[in-house]
């Protein structure tokens, strides 16, 4: 607050006062008293008016200054209510306490919108555990079936869990505990652990992969990092070429950062579709010809790697292929391993 | 042949995966009734435990703690739970393996073979040669008729496979799960080049038709 808004804020009252003085003045000589004597009553009662309002607002700019320092230090700007002082006069009184019920209400709905999110949060990551079961079940009895029948049926069955997987990680992206593990691991790990869980897929699209100098340290949660190579890998296998499909995933050092690669040799995405690719819901026009897509899994990929502080790079040529860079963050070792978020 | 424990609730998955590995030609005990788990499973002497970590009465964590304690049987946790925390925990609780449903069944079958491998070899046990040939995989030399040949990784890997089910026909699909199985990613064309490779590399040591080709099935030794 400066002294010009406050005093064009108390500009109807201090224009009163000085009617009322001038006024006063007027009658005062009118009825005979000294020039000398009246000089001397208007200086002590300016002098006291101003004396009162420098009080009033050098009080109202500390008040002020005191609420938005608290404002300033608040996590959660909408608990201010909770944390003022009590107000001085009547006036703030009635206004404190109207914003406080206000401010409750609000606190109200949104611990409400937390638990019901929590709780759905919560419905969907154990509805995901208990749907795998019957998932389990399936595909041991799919090997009773003709094995041609059993094949399709297990590529269904694949399609499941995919979708399912997508669920269950969106689940943990919203949970506010983040739960994930960054610990020292291989790529070459989690690579295997991606290829292995989508080894069915690879194989019967007729892939080759090839494997390059992944045998590096990095420090990340192995299950999160698996799923985001499970989703390139998805990704490779749903926009591949007719003939002989090619993966190859490659680690490489870019400065202190550990990057690896995954290089198809698909259909590519258009140069003006690249920069969106990582939006929610996009899916392109390779998506919409081929179907299935869902525009989650790369939007997925891009929020779980920025939970980990690892970054997500794509170039593509239309025609040619893709390459997705998934690059690792630096990590002190001592201080980085083991830790729990 | 190995005996394996099967230690799940959800009885569907239970008979199937009894079935399963019954076909595999295991052994197999299922628990069927949830107390006493560590009394049945010393009881029955597996040479394997699959052990379900969401069990009824309590969970899979603290059970394996319990088999520990006087087993030193390998176990292999199944779970639905799939978190780097969860694994972590099973691991460091003496599990030997870490399996999340929904499993493909090879990567199933082959994470048990490997297990079982990895605890037989504590006892040590040799390679015998196949048809007057040797397989030295670490140092990846194959020797007959007194000479040595160089093999590659996907060679050799190949010619281990065979040699494992000798006699008995493997097909191209066995044969490439296998490699994948060993982190060889290989199509079925790639795999045709290697097999070429492989029996040029066999004839200069004088094993000519080593491998035979089963049209319509597969490879034999």
């Amino acid at each position: 607050m400066t002294i010009r808004e406050f005093l064009s804020d108390r500009l109807r009252r201090l224009l009163f006062q000085a009617v009322f003085i001038m006024a006063a003045a007027i009658f005062l000589s009118a009825t005979g008293t000294g020039m000398g004597v009246l000089i001397l009553l208007l200086c002590a009662w300016i002098l006291v008016l101003i004396c009162i309002q420098t009080y009033d607002f050098l009080k109202c700019r500390a008040h002020l200054s005191e609420l938005q320092f608290i404002m300033d230090h608040l996590d959660e700007k909408y608990l201010f209510t909770e944390c003022i002082p009590k107000a001085g006069n009547l006036y703030e009184r009635y206004l404190f306490i109207l914003t406080k019920r206000a401010g409750r209400s609000m606190i109200r709905a949104v611990s409400d919108a937390r638990a019901a999110n929590r709780e759905y949060r919560e419905y969907v990551e154990s509805f995901v555990h208990e749907i795998k079961a019957p998932i389990t079940a399936a595909r041991l009895i799919s090997r009773h079936v003709e094995p041609e029948t059993g094949r399709k049926l297990i590529k269904e069955l694949s399609q499941i869990e995919a979708h399912v997987e997508r669920a269950l990680f969106y689940a943990r992206l919203e949970s506010p505990e983040k739960d994930f593990l960054v610990r020292q691991s291989s790529p070459a790990v989690i690579v295997a652990n991606a290829i292995e869980r989508y080894r069915s897929l690879l194989i019967q699209s007729g892939f080759r992969i090839e494997t390059d100098n992944l045998e590096q340290t990095v420090y990340t949660d192995e299950k999160w990092a698996e799923f985001i190579f499970g989703q390139i890998l998805q990704n490779a296998v749903r926009y591949r070429r007719k003939e002989d499909p090619f993966i190859r995933i490659s680690g490489g050092r870019s400065g202190s950062q550990i990057a690896i690669t995954v290089s198809d040799n698909g259909i590519g995405i258009p140069a003006h579709e690249l920069p969106r690719v990582f939006e929610r819901g996009f899916t392109g026009s390779n998506g919409r010809s081929l179907g299935g897509a869902t525009g989650m899994g790369l939007y997925l990929c891009r929020k779980l790697s920025a939970c980990m502080e690892a970054e997500l790079q794509i170039f593509s040529e239309e025609g040619k292929g893709t390459q997705v860079m998934v690059i690792f963050p630096v990590r002190d070792a001592e201080s980085g391993a083991g830790k729990s978020f | 042949m190995s005996k394996i424990m099967i230690i799940e609730d959800d009885p569907v998955i239970r008979d199937e995966l009894t079935l399963l590995l019954q076909n595999e030609g295991y052994h197999v005990a299922a628990v069927t009734v949830f107390r006493d788990i560590a009394t049945q499973v010393s009881e029955s002497a597996p040479d394997l435990i699959l052990l379900d970590l969401g069990l009824p009465e309590r969970d899979g964590f603290s059970l394996c703690a319990e088999f520990r304690r006087n087993l030193d049987t390998p176990v292999i946790f199944v779970t639905s739970h799939d978190s780097a925390l969860d694994e972590l925990q099973a691991l460091s609780l003496g599990g030997d393996d870490y399996i999340t449903k929904p499993y493909n069944v090879p990567v199933l079958l082959a994470r048990i073979r490997s297990v079982l491998r990895r605890s037989t070899v504590r006892s040590g046990s040799e390679n015998p040669g196949v048809n007057g040939l040797t397989l030295d995989p670490m140092k990846g030399y194959a020797s007959a008729n007194g000479k040595t040949i160089e093999l590659t990784r996907n060679e050799l890997q190949i010619l281990a496979c065979l040699m494992e089910h000798n006699g008995e026909i493997v097909s191209r699909a066995n044969l490439i799960e296998t490699l994948w199985d060993n982190q060889i990613y290989i199509d079925d064309n790639t795999l045709s080049v290697n097999m070429t490779r492989l029996r040029g590399k066999l004839e200069s040591i004088g094993l000519s038709d080593f491998i035979k080709t089963r049209r319509g099935m597969g490879y034999q030794l």
